[in-house]
């Protein structure tokens, strides 16, 4: 693909994630299950978009820049930290799991596989920040909330990964 | 245009849900008699509390980036107020069983409930 398309592309994606990330905010999730850190992941479709049409490099870039430009505009250093190790662990996961898309994985068992990760990855650094295990103690919580939403942000991302094929405005990889 | 699950999904989901329940039953403590809420911040156990045998309510201030007021009665002891701007910590409610925690992770404060003699009982301080 031409590298200005890719670019134009990429930047379209942060700022689609970004949106998704600023929807999620107004959506008070903690308040139905009062737990730091837990959220719908609907950012994750973006990544997972990027993921499958332009490569891992992309899907990086545009999930580490959200967080970054997420925490600037309405969180704080803290939490950037949590979203970032999360999303870097929730991409490699997904990395992994997309070797073996179509034939062991569909796009459900990546995206609940990447919650998971995420999910891991945000308590290893909150542990890590308090100098205490005991917030593990969230973790089977946030397991078990990530395999339903990693269900519905599957569900979602299948039906847009068709919509775009139809247009061929950009192909899958691989 | 349908998802087609295929057999490593079910491994997946199986593996996570697996993963949740198995810890959810390692890190679950007995209920005992004797409650000691441990307040914990930066890694430091600030203050420890005798639930069970309060006969007043405590009020406790913390100081840090977000001040706030922890709050514990016989049995329970809670996030009263806090300036975090998530609040999380508050939303969390009263806690008041052994195992149970709540979190302020702006702060790096943390309420932990446990029994007499488990590994962090170290301390010699109490505060009645």
């Amino acid at each position: 693909m031409e590298n200005m398309k890719k670019i134009a592309l990429n930047g379209l994606l942060i700022s689609l994630a970004l949106v998704l990330s600023y929807m999620e905010s107004l959506f008070p999730t903690s308040l139905i299950i009062p737990i730091p850190g837990i959220k719908l992941g609907l950012a994750n479709i973006v990544t997972m978009f990027a993921l499958f049409y332009l490569g891992f490099v992309s899907a990086l870039t545009v999930s580490v820049l959200r967080c970054l430009l997420a925490s600037l505009m309405f969180g704080g250093f803290s939490s950037l930290l949590f979203s970032l190790s999360g999303a870097f662990l929730a991409l490699i996961a997904m990395q992994v799991l997309k070797l073996g898309h179509g034939k062991l994985f569909s796009l459900l068992g990546i995206s609940i596989g990447g919650a998971a990760a995420h999910n891991t990855g945000q308590i290893i650094m909150a542990s890590l920040m308090m100098r205490n295990t005991a917030i593990f103690a969230y973790l089977p919580v946030l397991l078990l909330a990530g395999i339903v939403m990693g269900l519905l942000t599957a569900v979602v991302a299948q039906n847009l990964f068709c919509l775009v094929d139809k247009t061929h405005v950009v192909n899958r990889l691989g | 245009m349908g998802l087609r699950p295929k057999i490593g999904d079910f491994f997946i989901i199986l593996i996570v849900a697996a993963t949740a329940v198995i810890l959810l039953f390692s890190l679950r403590q007995a209920d005992t008699e004797e409650k000691i809420a441990l307040i914990i911040q930066d890694g430091v156990v600030l203050e420890k509390i005798r639930l069970d045998t309060l006969e007043h309510t405590e009020i406790l201030e913390y100081s840090g980036e977000y001040p706030g007021v922890i709050e514990a009665e016989k049995g329970r002891i809670r996030f009263k107020e806090a300036t975090c701007p998530d609040k999380v910590c508050v939303g969390t409610g009263w806690i008041s069983k052994n195992g149970q925690i709540a979190v302020c992770l702006p702060d790096k404060i943390l309420i932990k409930i446990t029994g007499i003699g488990s590994s962090e009982d170290d301390t010699d301080i109490w505060l009645y």
